[in-house]
Formats: structure tokens, sequence, C-alpha cells
């Protein structure tokens, strides 16, 4: 067996154990409930948004119903990968698989596979029955480099999530605590980012929730880069001509790279070192 | 029994204790662990692990597992000259290594278990169905982890240790939670894996049984191992003689008229019959018991045990120390200012 195909196996079974899971069946009906329920919401042909807005197009509508993505999905992927270090570690199978001879940074990199792979399946597939609503609804389908860019934008922020959770749950010995962590980073970033935004625009003398001002268009923009759901939005957004933040697209996808490459490099290293 | 599989030298591993300051909240430093163990591994014999709780067992298990890292020495195997060093990948794969008291749980079933452990040291399904039966689980490869006992649970730790077929067994405290009748098929399974030259160590407090199974005894204490050997070696390295253990009818007789040095007799009376056991064998006792009209029942003269050595080797005895564990657990090993005795 090679090392690759050890990886794959050990990932399908990290995978499979999760996407079967109790935990599993309680969420669907929630991500169910988030991502086609909102992608059938904006895409009524009479909605009128907030400020007398409506959505033009397909991609817009996704954009809008990406909400269901931020609020559902990542939260499942938070749960679903609190304890996928903790709980083999507090039971003794982490100290059986570190004695095995397989390299720990291949373990470690199964781990991130199989605990985004659990989140990831369910979600495309609900993204893509989203898609095929939103057709149904406007009569208008996505380009195929939209829908690109929605499927992997959304594959990247639940791996982030993932990284997040499953980083502290390589810290912490009780289950609680990576819980807690991961539940409190999601809550940071869906909910108290917009404080954040505030509180450093008033500090930098920037008028606040003023659309038409450029200068809040641009910090708000800014400090988005920071935030795991705003870089999402921010790479959605690069679908959309009609949005313009001042951040080029060069910056979006560094961000994206940085959020991707430094909690897995993390992670790894993490791995390398944990004692049982 | 004789070529050397696995060599310790002068490995060290010191747990990290947290020592947080004012402005250090993080700070740590180097506490407990092993220090400078030097232990040989011989090939098909199995060594027991002696200590008191503490001691570090668990550790030095682990640092032969290459579970932890060794911080000073190295790990060397037979193949491999003087100088080389076995990587952690390397010493994993000779390595089969059963932690204590692995609590398996979920829906996963007993198989797929093994098969995911399996999978990282690419062994095949036969093999896997293969160990299970061996362990005695093969009527129970679909129950779920959660239905096991704690049993079991150390029968299915047992098969993933060894996957893989591995040189060097290592087994943390092995017959915990196994009926007396598993423990007699474990140690005659552990004869077996002898016979075919997979090397054992078997970290254990159930000490008295121990003895029935290994070839070698290392005793430990504080991190360190205070004595190697066969048992009679290591009896003989911490000075200890074989001792006689006489039973009798009616009362104790006085031991004073038979013997010069009283001191080293310990008598114990009961209702209707006694006990005595001499510290070392007396020439011609028996003979002048008998003479003296001394009722006996039985006579033995068996080499100190395990407790004995360890309490020789220790300094300590069972009286003194009781239930207080008296290890480096519990001995400060830095001061109240934070530093490093």
């Amino acid at each position: 067996m090679s090392d690759f195909s050890r990886i794959m196996a050990f990932t399908k079974r990290f995978r499979d154990e999760r996407i079967f899971s109790t935990r599993m069946y309680i969420m669907l009906p929630i991500l169910l409930l988030f991502i086609p329920g909102m992608a059938w919401g904006f895409s009524d042909p009479d909605i009128v948004l907030p400020g007398g807005h409506q959505p033009e197009n397909a991609m817009e509508v996704l954009f809008y119903a990406s909400l269901g993505v931020v609020f559902g999905a990542t939260m499942c992927a938070v749960l679903l990968s609190y304890d996928s270090v903790s709980r083999e570690r507090a039971s003794g199978v982490l100290e059986l698989r570190l004695s095995q001879p397989m390299p720990r940074t291949h373990q470690a990199i199964a781990m991130i596979l199989g605990s985004w792979q659990a989140i990831l399946i369910p979600t495309w597939f609900l993204l893509f029955i989203s898609v095929l609503l939103v057709r149904y609804r406007m009569g208008d389908w996505p380009s195929f480099t939209d829908m690109f860019v929605y499927f992997i934008s959304t594959s990247l922020i639940l791996l982030w999530y993932v990284l997040f959770t499953i980083l502290a749950s390589s810290y912490t010995r009780e289950q609680g605590t990576a819980i807690s962590f991961g539940v409190g980073l999601w809550f940071l970033f869906t909910f108290l980012w917009a404080l954040v935004t505030t509180m450093v625009a008033y500090a930098s003398g920037v008028s606040i929730g003023q659309e038409n001002d450029a200068a809040w268009v641009m910090l708000e923009g800014g400090l988005d880069l920071l935030s795991p759901n705003g870089v999402y939005h921010h790479l959605l957004e690069t679908r959309l001509p009609q949005i313009d933040r001042g951040i080029a697209a060069w910056q979006i996808w560094s961000m994206a790279f940085a959020w991707t490459v430094l909690p897995a490099w993390l992670f790894i290293r993490r791995m390398e070192k944990i004692l049982p | 029994m004789g070529e050397v599989v696995l060599r310790l030298k002068d490995a060290t591993y010191r747990h990290f204790l947290h020592a947080p300051s004012t402005f250090k909240p993080w700070n740590k430093i180097r506490g407990q662990g092993i220090f400078s163990a030097n232990l040989e591994l011989k090939k098909g014999s199995i060594l027991g692990l002696v200590g008191p709780n503490g001691a570090g067992k668990t550790t030095l298990l682990r640092m032969m597992a290459g579970v932890l890292p060794l911080q000073n020495g190295s790990v060397h195997d037979s193949s491999q000259d003087s100088v080389a060093s076995l990587s952690d990948t390397d010493l994993r794969d000779k390595v089969g290594h059963m932690p204590e008291q692995v609590r398996w749980q979920g829906k996963k079933t007993v198989r797929n278990a093994l098969m995911e452990i399996g999978e990282m040291r690419g062994s095949n399904e036969s093999r896997i169905d293969g160990l299970l039966k061996l362990v005695g689980l093969q009527s129970r490869v679909d129950s779920r982890l959660s239905e096991l006992s704690q049993g079991m649970r150390q029968r299915l730790t047992l098969a993933a240790a060894l996957l893989g077929s591995p040189s060097i067994l290592l087994l943390d405290e092995p017959l915990n939670g196994l009926d007396p009748v598993a423990s007699a098929a474990f140690v005659l399974l552990l004869r077996k894996l002898t016979e075919k030259g997979v090397s054992i160590v078997i970290s254990s407090h159930q000490v008295e049984g121990l003895v029935e199974i290994i070839d070698r005894l290392a005793l430990m204490h504080r991190g360190q191992i205070l004595a190697e050997g066969t048992i009679d070696e290591v009896a003989k390295q911490l000075s200890l003689d074989k001792k006689t253990e006489v039973s009798g009818y009616g009362k104790a007789p006085d031991f004073g008229t038979y013997l010069d040095d009283e001191g080293a007799i310990k008598i114990e009376q009961f209702e209707n019959n006694w006990r005595a056991v001499l510290e070392k064998s007396q020439v011609g006792l028996l003979q002048k018991l008998v003479a003296g009209g001394v009722d006996i029942s039985s006579w033995i003269d068996r080499p100190p045990n395990v407790i004995e050595m360890l309490c020789a080797a220790t300094g300590q005895s069972v009286e003194d120390v009781g239930l207080e564990v008296s290890s480096t657990s519990v001995i400060p090993l830095r001061t109240f200012r934070g530093e490093e005795e």
C-alpha cells in the first residue's frame, strides 16, 4: 500500500465515521433548511430585499443564499470535528495510532481531509440542489465559472472552520474545551465581526455604516480579509461585478491561501509533536 | 535467546511541568521522567518492568514504542552499527505497543476498529480476522465497541498491538480486566510468541503473576532502572538470599535454641499452627527441629520474590510505605521559586 493510498484509506474511515454519525442526522435538517431553503426563498421572482433591491441573476441569488453556508454549514463543520483528536486522546486510541509506523504528518493530513469531506459532501450536494432550485424558480443557470468559484469558496470556508476546530481539539484534553473554542470562534466571525469592524471604523474616524462612503467600504472590505467569513464573501463577490469594495482579486486569493495554509501547517506541526 | 534486538543508550525523556510566573504565564520546566536509561532487549525473551506507581514504566514503554521522542540518548537495533540510531518510524515499524486501558468506544464495529489501525500498518483483512480469532474475539467481530466489556477491550488492544507482526511487543498492564482463564491463555500466547522470536516487555503491577512469565526483570524507581537481569541475577545484584518458609502444628518452637541469629526470623502464630520465615537458609536446621520434636507440616526454600527485590532496590519496606505513593510524581523536582533542583 502506497503512502497516498494509506492516507486516502484513513481519510475514508475518518469521513465515514462522521458522515454516518448521529450528529450528522441531527444536523442534516438544519443544513437542508439553511442551504436549499435560502436558495428557494431568494430565488422568488417577486422577492424584494431591503433597500428595494431585487436579485438579477442566478449568481446573485446564490450569493445571498451563501448565508446558509455561513450560518449553518460552518457550525456543522465545528460540531462534526471538535472531537477529532480530543476524543481519541481521552480514550487512549490516539496513543495506539501514534505508535503505528504511518508518519504522523500523513495521519494529520488524513484527519483534516476526513473531517473536511464529512461536511463538504453533504454541503456540496445541497449546493447542487440549490442551483437546480434557482434554475427552476428563475429560469437562469449560473455560468460554469460562477459555479466553480461558488463551490470552491464554500469548500474553503468549511476547510477553515474544520482546521480551527481540529487544531483546538489537538490542544485540549477535554472535549468541552474544544467545542467551546470552535463555537466561540464561529460566534466571533459570524456575529461579532461586524462589531469589530464598527469599533475599528469608529477609532479610525470613518463614518459607520454609510454604504456610499468610500472610506467605510474600503475599511470594511479590508477588515473582512481578517475573517474567514469575510474572505468567503470576498471570493463570491469576485463573480459579482456590481460589487466593488476596493480589494483586488489577488489580495482575496492570497488571504484565502493564508487562511488555508497557516492553520493546516499549525495542525500538522502540532500532530508531529503531540503527546498521548 | 541472546541476540540483542533493541538497545537503549542513555535514553532520557523528562515530562514538562507548568511553572507559571508573573511574566511567563506559560513557562514550563522539565520534571519527572526517565533519566539515562540503558536497557538491552534480547530476542525471544520476556522482560518484566516492575516499579511503584509513578516509577516511569509507562513513560519508558512509550519511549521504546516511538511515541515519546528521546530528548537524549538513542535507540539501536541489532541490524545497525553502534553509531546510527533508529528513526521513530523505523522503531514503530518494529514495535507493537499495547497501551494501558484503551477505552474503545463508539458505534464502530470491532472489525472496523482493527481494520483502521491495520491500514496504518498495511495489514490485510485475513491477518485481521486471524488476530481477532487469536485473541478470542471472533464471535464479536460485528459488535459495536461500546458493547465490549473491559476484558474484551483489552483483547482488542492486544490484537492491535500484534498487527504487522512486530518483532518487539510492549505491553502496559496487559492483564488488567482479564478473567483468570483469559490471563492463563494470555500467558500461553506470550510463550508462543517468544518461541517465534518475538521479544516482549511487560509492565505490570501484578508482580506475583509476572514472575511466572518473565525471563528477565528490570526494577524501576524514580525514572531510573535500578537493576536488570534474570531473577537470580537481580537477586544477586541486590545481595538477596533464598528464604526458608517453615510451617508447623501447635505452638511455634523457640528458634533461639536452634539458631545463632534469631533476628533473621519472622514468626507468625495462628490458632492451631504457626509459620516462620528465615531470611537465610540454615544448614541442619530441619534436622535439629525434628530431633527437638517440633511437628513440621511444610518446609520450603524459596528465592526472594519481586516485592522483596523492589523493596531492597528502592530501600523501602512494605510496612514503611503502605499505600503512600513515593515516586517522582509527588516528590517535588522544583522549588517554590520554580527552579529545578
